[in-house]
């Protein structure tokens, strides 16, 4: 048996600052990622679809915001109403949204509010695609925070044709069509 | 019993047996009907929601419309001066209905590099309603937020001073504006329609009441969504207004009296759109075209049959702003936004009997489509701005022949959004969203721009141009200026 070798001041002076620096470093590492989050730019997005398919939660964690300060209240809305609509009222045969997570309340003529139902909206972007087209493009999709399991790599990311998605801070977390106007949306 | 099989004797114990077999069915029986039941009273694995019509809570009938109210007014007179201008704007896309002035005065081809001056501007309600320019003086039926009312609105040409206004209250709410229709103005009368149908009638030289109709109230119309946008037009001392109520399409109304000299009944029950009834001449006989959200029709406009219906064609556009547009003797062209496109009708008569053909029909990447403004039709060939929804054409000032080819395109770094163009003098005035006019050469083969300025403010300059001798009226949302557009300038 070989005889075994006595650790010295030296050597394990150089393991303590080793293990120290590896867990320095892994700290560090491991707070970066903990501080970024994924979210897609509303300015980048296609309305492509990809959204509601390529998460890997079912229904994804992209959802649809309605942003108040720029919605028109309109009667006739495009991202609400199908384009083959005979009538502007809330009959399923009517709907957008193939899941119906858009509901719409008469306020004062002529007004009418669009709240989005997040539980029930799947990210498919229509309703956002209609109302960029043809109205003020309140509609928009973001990744809500308290749905998105936060993968390393987001399958969503890497489906996206216009690299819409990227890492935000945690601590701002939404990218809002506004810039830095507060969070004025209805969900 | 079967041969080499040991089968053990039952017989003794059958009824234990029988006993337990039977007990064995009916739990069985009870448990499949149990997961029965919990199957059925669980509902779907996926939640259903009802969506059936009337969930928004939206009002029916007259009651949003709140009383009826009194449409003449207050008259208020600030001046009576108005120094002597040439040049007269009197309706919607100018005397002729073409929105192209050909025998004007020469108007510059260049502007001065420190931009054209504002000869004077005058604050409005929020919208998009223009002038109409006679004798000097300026119309405009702007709309007063602070007071809730519709307000016609009398300046003068030189100075924007303001002569007289006449107002009568009505409610309008903010909804992309208020105002939007542009008055129709003789010598003697003044016809405007207001934001929520009321059709009244001034004497031009006194501003006095003659009469006023409410088209919701009297004639069941439906007013369009935003408001509505048909402009008036007066032929012969009436009044010509589409209606299209329960059982109006079109009408004429005796501007001196307010009697209806003759009315076109609404066979189909059309809606009322944003587009206005255009008089034109189609294969030898004067006729009113107007595109009602539902279709398409021509009524005569001569004496011996005026007010009969001569062709009609079903359309199915949502929402129709531009009005329709002659293209040569017996042509029409059409269009709508919001995905519709446009189409063109080819008009044929045997004596009374007339036959429309539809030659083609086109979406907005197809072909030649507006949202908001009417294209002009000059020289063989069609001028627009296309939608939103017109893929990279998207914004820009086009050319198309009538048969549907493209000639040419602004290019994408010129796009105009939904603001209004005219043609004076062989020259292309396009107002964009913000607010900057673009002078086009229109002799040339191609997109040849030969001045730019920044007149508005901006935002939503989507008034139409008004144009009298070298003076040219302008439009935001809130403000409208006027400038001159004369050689002199050069």
């Amino acid at each position: 048996m070989s005889e075994r070798k006595k650790l010295d001041r030296r050597d394990f002076m150089r393991g303590a600052a080793a293990a120290a620096f590896a867990g320095a470093t892994w700290f560090a590492a491991g707070s970066k990622a903990e501080d970024t989050v994924w979210q897609l730019d509303p300015n980048k997005c296609t309305q492509c679809g990809r959204c509601s398919t390529h998460c890997t939660l079912n229904p994804s964690a992209v959802k649809c915001l309605n942003q108040f300060n720029i919605c028109g209240y309109c009667d006739l809305c495009f991202g609400y109403l199908h384009p083959g609509s005979r009538e502007r009222d809330t009959d399923a045969e009517n709907l957008l949204c193939p899941t119906a997570a858009i509901e719409r309340k008469f306020i004062e003529a002529p007004y009418y509010e669009y709240k989005i139902h997040e539980e029930r909206c799947i990210g498919c972007a229509k309703c956002v695609e209609a109302c960029l087209v043809f109205g003020n493009g309140s509609f928009y999709l973001q990744v809500r925070q308290d749905i998105c399991v936060n993968c390393n790599e987001c399958s969503i990311a890497k489906a996206c044709p216009s690299e819409a998605f990227s890492r935000v801070p945690a601590s701002k977390p939404y990218l809002y069509i506004t810039g830095d106007t507060p969070p004025n949306v209805v969900r | 019993m079967f041969k080499g099989v040991n089968i053990p004797d039952l017989s003794g114990n059958r009824k234990a047996n029988m006993l337990a077999i039977g007990s064995a069915v009916a739990v069985s029986a009870v448990a499949a009907l149990t997961a029965l039941a919990l199957w059925l009273g669980s509902g779907p694995s996926v939640a259903v929601y009802t969506c059936e019509p009337g969930q928004d809570g939206r009002p029916e009938g007259l009651d949003a419309l709140g009383g009826p109210i009194d449409m003449s007014g207050v008259f208020e007179r600030f001046g009576d001066v108005a120094p002597e201008m040439p040049g007269a704007w009197v309706r919607f896309r100018g005397g002729d209905s073409r929105n192209i002035v050909e025998d004007g005065p020469p108007l510059a081809n260049a502007w001065p590099e420190t931009g054209l001056p504002i000869l004077w501007s005058v604050e409005l309600g929020d919208g998009y309603a223009a002038a109409a320019v006679l004798d000097s003086r300026v119309y405009v039926l702007d709309y007063d937020p602070k007071r809730r009312a519709d307000v016609l609105r009398c300046l003068a040409l030189a100075d924007g001073t303001e002569l007289w206004r006449r107002a009568y209250e009505v409610t309008v709410k903010r909804n992309h504006g208020m105002s939007r229709t542009i008055p129709a103005v003789t010598e003697k009368y003044i016809v405007t329609i207001g934001p929520r149908c009321h059709v009244v009638c001034l004497d031009t030289a006194t501003g006095d009441f003659r009469w006023g109709i409410d088209l919701q109230r009297d004639y069941g119309t439906a007013e369009p969504l935003w408001y509505t946008g048909q402009c008036p037009i007066i032929e012969g001392g009436r009044a010509i207004i589409a209606p299209c109520g329960e059982e109006v399409l079109m009408m004429a109304v005796t501007c001196e009296t307010g009697e209806v000299a003759w009315s076109t009944p609404n066979t189909h029950g059309w809606n009322m759109s944003h587009s206005s009834i255009i008089p034109m001449t189609l294969l030898g006989k004067k006729t009113y075209v107007y595109c009602a959200l539902g279709g398409i029709a021509g009524v005569s406009a001569e004496a011996q049959d005026a007010g009969a219906l001569l062709w009609e064609r079903p359309w199915d556009a949502k929402v129709v702003a531009p009005s329709p547009v002659q293209v040569g003797d017996d042509k029409i062209f059409m269009t709508a936004g919001y995905g519709k496109g446009s189409m063109m009708l080819q008009l044929s008569r045997d004596g009374d009997d007339w036959t429309v053909e539809t030659l083609y029909e086109r979406v907005p990447k197809e072909g030649l489509s507006c949202e908001q403004q009417t294209p002009l039709y000059h020289d063989g060939l069609l001028y627009g701005i296309m939608p939103k929804d017109a893929g990279g054409l998207k914004g820009q000032f086009v050319c198309y022949r009538p048969g549907g080819e493209l000639v040419w395109s602004s290019g994408q770094d010129n796009r105009y959004g939904l603001g209004p163009f005219m043609l004076a003098d062989n020259k292309f005035f396009i107002l964009d969203d913000e607010g900057e006019l673009t002078l086009l050469d229109a002799t040339a083969a191609g997109f040849a721009p030969l001045a730019k300025a920044e007149v508005l403010d901006g935002h939503d300059a989507w008034g139409p141009l008004a144009l009298a001798g070298t003076r040219l009226l302008l439009r935001d949302l809130g403000k409208m200026v006027c400038i001159d557009v004369g050689a002199k300038n050069e």
